[in-house]
Protein backbone atom coordinates (compact mmCIF):
# COMPACT_ATOMS: atom_id res chain seq x y z
CA UNK A 1 0.00 0.00 0.00
CA UNK A 2 1.34 3.42 -0.96
CA UNK A 3 0.51 6.68 0.83
CA UNK A 4 0.66 9.83 -1.34
CA UNK A 5 2.64 12.04 1.03
CA UNK A 6 1.87 15.70 0.22
CA UNK A 7 5.57 16.66 0.42
CA UNK A 8 7.45 13.49 -0.52
CA UNK A 9 5.21 11.72 -3.02
CA UNK A 10 4.27 8.06 -2.92
CA UNK A 11 5.71 6.30 0.13
CA UNK A 12 5.44 2.75 1.37
CA UNK A 13 2.77 2.34 4.09
CA UNK A 14 5.32 0.34 6.16
CA UNK A 15 7.08 3.64 6.93
CA UNK A 16 3.96 4.87 8.72
CA UNK A 17 2.27 4.09 11.99
CA UNK A 18 -1.48 4.35 12.30
CA UNK A 19 -3.30 6.20 15.07
CA UNK A 20 -6.98 6.26 14.13
CA UNK A 21 -9.88 8.58 13.44
CA UNK A 22 -8.84 12.09 12.45
CA UNK A 23 -11.62 13.41 14.70
CA UNK A 24 -8.95 13.13 17.45
CA UNK A 25 -7.69 16.51 16.23
CA UNK A 26 -10.86 18.11 17.62
CA UNK A 27 -10.03 17.90 21.30
CA UNK A 28 -12.88 19.24 23.47
CA UNK A 29 -12.46 22.22 25.77
CA UNK A 30 -11.74 20.83 29.24
CA UNK A 31 -13.09 23.93 30.96
CA UNK A 32 -16.42 24.05 29.14
CA UNK A 33 -19.82 22.99 30.43
CA UNK A 34 -20.27 19.20 30.11
CA UNK A 35 -16.52 18.60 29.61
CA UNK A 36 -16.61 15.19 31.32
CA UNK A 37 -19.25 13.94 28.90
CA UNK A 38 -17.41 15.45 25.92
CA UNK A 39 -14.12 13.83 26.97
CA UNK A 40 -15.81 10.48 27.50
CA UNK A 41 -16.96 10.63 23.87
CA UNK A 42 -13.57 11.93 22.69
CA UNK A 43 -11.55 9.22 24.41
CA UNK A 44 -13.79 6.16 24.08
CA UNK A 45 -16.32 6.54 21.28
CA UNK A 46 -15.37 6.09 17.65
CA UNK A 47 -17.37 5.84 14.47
CA UNK A 48 -16.58 2.64 12.63
CA UNK A 49 -17.61 3.40 9.07
CA UNK A 50 -17.62 0.83 6.27
CA UNK A 51 -16.40 3.13 3.52
CA UNK A 52 -14.56 6.44 3.39
CA UNK A 53 -12.69 7.23 6.61
CA UNK A 54 -10.38 10.12 7.53
CA UNK A 55 -7.59 8.89 9.78
CA UNK A 56 -4.29 9.97 11.32
CA UNK A 57 -1.06 8.40 10.11
CA UNK A 58 2.44 9.22 11.42
CA UNK A 59 5.38 9.10 9.00
CA UNK A 60 7.61 7.49 11.60
CA UNK A 61 10.33 6.18 9.28
CA UNK A 62 10.26 9.31 7.20
CA UNK A 63 9.88 13.01 7.87
CA UNK A 64 7.91 12.42 11.10
CA UNK A 65 4.92 14.45 9.99
CA UNK A 66 1.34 13.61 10.90
CA UNK A 67 -0.94 13.08 7.93
CA UNK A 68 -4.67 12.84 7.53
CA UNK A 69 -5.19 10.02 5.08
CA UNK A 70 -8.59 9.47 3.49
CA UNK A 71 -9.04 5.74 3.02
CA UNK A 72 -11.89 3.52 1.99
CA UNK A 73 -12.02 0.88 4.74
CA UNK A 74 -13.85 -1.56 2.45
CA UNK A 75 -11.48 -1.50 -0.53
CA UNK A 76 -8.33 -0.06 1.17
CA UNK A 77 -8.23 2.52 -1.61
CA UNK A 78 -6.30 5.63 -0.52
CA UNK A 79 -8.20 8.67 -1.72
CA UNK A 80 -5.81 11.38 -0.55
CA UNK A 81 -3.46 12.63 2.12
CA UNK A 82 -2.86 16.05 3.64
CA UNK A 83 -0.65 17.38 6.40
CA UNK A 84 -2.54 17.24 9.72
CA UNK A 85 -0.85 20.50 10.67
CA UNK A 86 -2.40 22.32 7.71
CA UNK A 87 -5.84 20.90 8.53
CA UNK A 88 -5.58 21.84 12.21
CA UNK A 89 -4.36 25.35 11.42
CA UNK A 90 -7.12 25.86 8.85
CA UNK A 91 -9.68 24.77 11.46
CA UNK A 92 -8.31 27.44 13.78
CA UNK A 93 -8.69 30.04 11.05
CA UNK A 94 -5.06 29.91 9.93
CA UNK A 95 -3.71 31.34 13.21
CA UNK A 96 -0.28 30.00 14.23
CA UNK B 1 46.34 9.96 32.89
CA UNK B 2 44.38 7.09 31.41
CA UNK B 3 45.66 6.14 28.02
CA UNK B 4 42.58 6.22 25.77
CA UNK B 5 42.64 5.34 22.10
CA UNK B 6 39.87 6.67 19.89
CA UNK B 7 37.90 4.19 17.79
CA UNK B 8 35.52 4.70 14.89
CA UNK B 9 31.77 3.98 14.94
CA UNK B 10 32.52 0.48 13.64
CA UNK B 11 35.06 -0.08 16.40
CA UNK B 12 38.26 0.11 14.36
CA UNK B 13 41.33 2.24 14.79
CA UNK B 14 40.93 3.37 11.17
CA UNK B 15 37.76 3.77 9.06
CA UNK B 16 36.56 0.52 7.55
CA UNK B 17 36.27 0.08 3.79
CA UNK B 18 35.55 -2.79 1.46
CA UNK B 19 34.82 -3.34 -2.24
CA UNK B 20 32.60 -5.78 -4.06
CA UNK B 21 32.90 -5.56 -7.83
CA UNK B 22 32.06 -2.03 -8.93
CA UNK B 23 30.78 -1.00 -5.51
CA UNK B 24 32.95 0.22 -2.67
CA UNK B 25 31.77 0.96 0.85
CA UNK B 26 33.65 3.19 3.23
CA UNK B 27 32.99 4.45 6.70
CA UNK B 28 33.10 8.26 6.73
CA UNK B 29 34.46 9.21 10.13
CA UNK B 30 35.16 12.80 9.18
CA UNK B 31 31.56 13.86 8.61
CA UNK B 32 30.30 16.43 11.09
CA UNK B 33 26.52 16.59 11.51
CA UNK B 34 24.28 19.17 13.13
CA UNK B 35 20.52 19.46 12.94
CA UNK B 36 18.86 22.79 12.39
CA UNK B 37 15.18 23.52 12.98
CA UNK B 38 13.17 26.66 12.57
CA UNK B 39 11.33 28.07 15.52
CA UNK B 40 7.67 29.02 15.15
CA UNK B 41 7.13 31.82 12.69
CA UNK B 42 10.85 32.10 11.89
CA UNK B 43 12.06 32.67 8.35
CA UNK B 44 14.41 30.25 6.63
CA UNK B 45 18.09 31.14 7.14
CA UNK B 46 20.97 30.76 4.68
CA UNK B 47 23.52 29.23 7.10
CA UNK B 48 27.18 29.33 6.01
CA UNK B 49 26.02 30.70 2.65
CA UNK B 50 24.14 27.50 1.83
CA UNK B 51 20.66 27.64 0.34
CA UNK B 52 18.69 25.02 2.29
CA UNK B 53 16.96 22.39 0.12
CA UNK B 54 13.22 21.75 -0.13
CA UNK B 55 11.44 18.49 0.81
CA UNK B 56 13.39 15.39 -0.21
CA UNK B 57 16.41 17.43 -1.28
CA UNK B 58 20.17 17.61 -0.64
CA UNK B 59 22.41 20.51 -1.62
CA UNK B 60 26.12 21.15 -1.23
CA UNK B 61 28.14 24.31 -1.44
CA UNK B 62 30.71 26.44 0.38
CA UNK B 63 32.28 23.32 1.89
CA UNK B 64 29.09 22.25 3.67
CA UNK B 65 25.97 20.37 2.64
CA UNK B 66 22.42 20.04 3.91
CA UNK B 67 19.50 17.68 3.50
CA UNK B 68 15.85 18.16 4.37
CA UNK B 69 14.66 15.98 7.27
CA UNK B 70 11.16 17.33 7.91
CA UNK B 71 9.06 20.48 7.61
CA UNK B 72 11.30 23.30 8.85
CA UNK B 73 14.13 20.87 9.70
CA UNK B 74 17.46 20.11 8.07
CA UNK B 75 20.66 18.23 8.80
CA UNK B 76 23.86 20.11 7.99
CA UNK B 77 26.98 18.16 6.97
CA UNK B 78 30.57 19.32 7.32
CA UNK B 79 32.91 17.04 5.41
CA UNK B 80 36.12 16.38 7.34
CA UNK B 81 34.99 18.52 10.28
CA UNK B 82 33.92 15.86 12.81
CA UNK B 83 36.66 16.98 15.20
CA UNK B 84 35.53 20.61 15.17
CA UNK B 85 32.71 22.35 17.02
CA UNK B 86 30.58 22.26 13.90
CA UNK B 87 27.25 22.75 15.72
CA UNK B 88 28.59 25.76 17.60
CA UNK B 89 29.70 27.39 14.37
CA UNK B 90 26.33 26.67 12.76
CA UNK B 91 24.52 28.18 15.74
CA UNK B 92 26.60 31.34 15.45
CA UNK B 93 25.62 31.58 11.75
CA UNK B 94 21.92 30.87 12.42
CA UNK B 95 21.31 32.27 15.91
CA UNK B 96 17.50 32.29 15.58
CA UNK B 97 17.30 28.54 14.90
CA UNK B 98 17.51 25.50 17.17
CA UNK B 99 20.80 23.71 16.46
CA UNK B 100 21.78 20.33 17.90
CA UNK B 101 25.09 18.52 17.61
CA UNK B 102 24.49 15.13 15.88
CA UNK B 103 27.96 13.94 14.81
CA UNK B 104 28.41 11.33 17.51
CA UNK B 105 24.87 9.96 17.18
CA UNK B 106 25.30 8.68 13.65
CA UNK B 107 27.50 6.61 11.38
CA UNK B 108 27.95 7.61 7.76
CA UNK B 109 28.72 5.03 5.10
CA UNK B 110 29.68 6.28 1.66
CA UNK B 111 29.02 4.02 -1.30
CA UNK B 112 30.78 4.67 -4.60
CA UNK B 113 30.31 2.93 -7.93
CA UNK B 114 33.09 2.52 -10.46
CA UNK B 115 30.59 1.57 -13.17
CA UNK B 116 28.16 4.47 -13.29
CA UNK B 117 24.73 4.74 -11.70
CA UNK B 118 23.38 1.24 -12.35
CA UNK B 119 25.15 -0.56 -9.44
CA UNK B 120 23.89 2.18 -7.08
CA UNK B 121 20.33 1.70 -8.33
CA UNK B 122 20.62 -2.08 -8.04
CA UNK B 123 21.82 -1.77 -4.44
CA UNK B 124 18.97 0.61 -3.60
CA UNK B 125 16.43 -1.78 -5.09
CA UNK B 126 17.75 -4.49 -2.77
CA UNK B 127 17.79 -2.37 0.36
CA UNK B 128 15.17 0.38 0.50
CA UNK B 129 11.57 0.79 -0.59
CA UNK B 130 12.30 3.98 -2.51
CA UNK B 131 11.92 4.40 -6.27
CA UNK B 132 15.60 4.09 -7.25
CA UNK B 133 15.08 5.43 -10.78
CA UNK B 134 13.48 8.62 -9.47
CA UNK B 135 16.07 9.09 -6.72
CA UNK B 136 18.62 11.12 -8.64
CA UNK B 137 21.56 13.27 -7.51
CA UNK B 138 20.37 15.86 -5.00
CA UNK B 139 17.73 13.59 -3.49
CA UNK B 140 17.77 12.67 0.20
CA UNK B 141 15.22 10.95 2.36
CA UNK B 142 14.73 9.17 5.64
CA UNK B 143 13.44 5.63 5.35
CA UNK B 144 13.67 2.12 6.76
CA UNK B 145 16.50 -0.29 5.91
CA UNK B 146 16.27 -3.76 7.49
CA UNK B 147 14.12 -2.26 10.29
CA UNK B 148 16.71 0.45 10.97
CA UNK B 149 15.88 4.06 10.23
CA UNK B 150 18.43 5.68 7.95
CA UNK B 151 19.01 8.77 5.87
CA UNK B 152 19.72 7.97 2.23
CA UNK B 153 21.48 10.65 0.18
CA UNK B 154 22.25 10.48 -3.52
CA UNK B 155 25.34 12.67 -3.66
CA UNK B 156 26.00 12.01 -7.35
CA UNK B 157 25.03 9.57 -10.08
CA UNK B 158 27.70 7.17 -8.84
CA UNK B 159 27.65 8.05 -5.14
CA UNK B 160 25.22 7.18 -2.37
CA UNK B 161 25.52 7.89 1.35
CA UNK B 162 23.70 6.03 4.10
CA UNK B 163 23.60 7.70 7.51
CA UNK B 164 22.29 5.50 10.29
CA UNK B 165 22.23 5.30 14.05
CA UNK B 166 25.70 4.89 15.48
CA UNK B 167 24.65 2.23 17.97
CA UNK B 168 23.53 0.09 15.01
CA UNK B 169 26.64 0.77 12.92
CA UNK B 170 27.68 -2.90 12.84
CA UNK B 171 24.25 -4.11 11.72
CA UNK B 172 24.02 -1.40 9.09
CA UNK B 173 27.46 -2.22 7.70
CA UNK B 174 26.54 -5.90 7.62
CA UNK B 175 23.31 -5.16 5.72
CA UNK B 176 25.06 -2.97 3.13
CA UNK B 177 28.10 -5.20 2.68
CA UNK B 178 26.00 -8.33 2.35
CA UNK B 179 23.73 -6.74 -0.26
CA UNK B 180 26.74 -5.45 -2.21
CA UNK B 181 28.44 -8.86 -2.04
CA UNK B 182 25.32 -10.59 -3.36
CA UNK B 183 25.01 -8.08 -6.22
CA UNK B 184 28.55 -8.95 -7.28
CA UNK B 185 27.47 -12.53 -7.79
CA UNK B 186 24.41 -11.63 -9.83
CA UNK B 187 24.46 -11.34 -13.62
CA UNK B 188 24.31 -7.70 -14.75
Amino acid sequence: MLIPHPLLGLRDAQEFTYLGDAALLNRPDGMAEGAAEAFNDYVYLRDNPAGVHRELWFHEQGDRSWLIVTRNTVTHEILGAELARDVALAAKGGAQ
Amino acid sequence: MTDLSPITALGGAVPRSVSFGALSLSENTGLALASLSLRRGASQPVPMGLQLPGPGGWTAGNGVAAFWTGPGQWMLEGEGRAEESFARELKSRAPDCSVTEQTDGFVAIEIASAAGPEPIRALMRKLVNIDAAGFGPGCATRTGLEHMTVFVIRRAEDRLAIIGMRSLAGSLWHALAQAAARLEGEPA
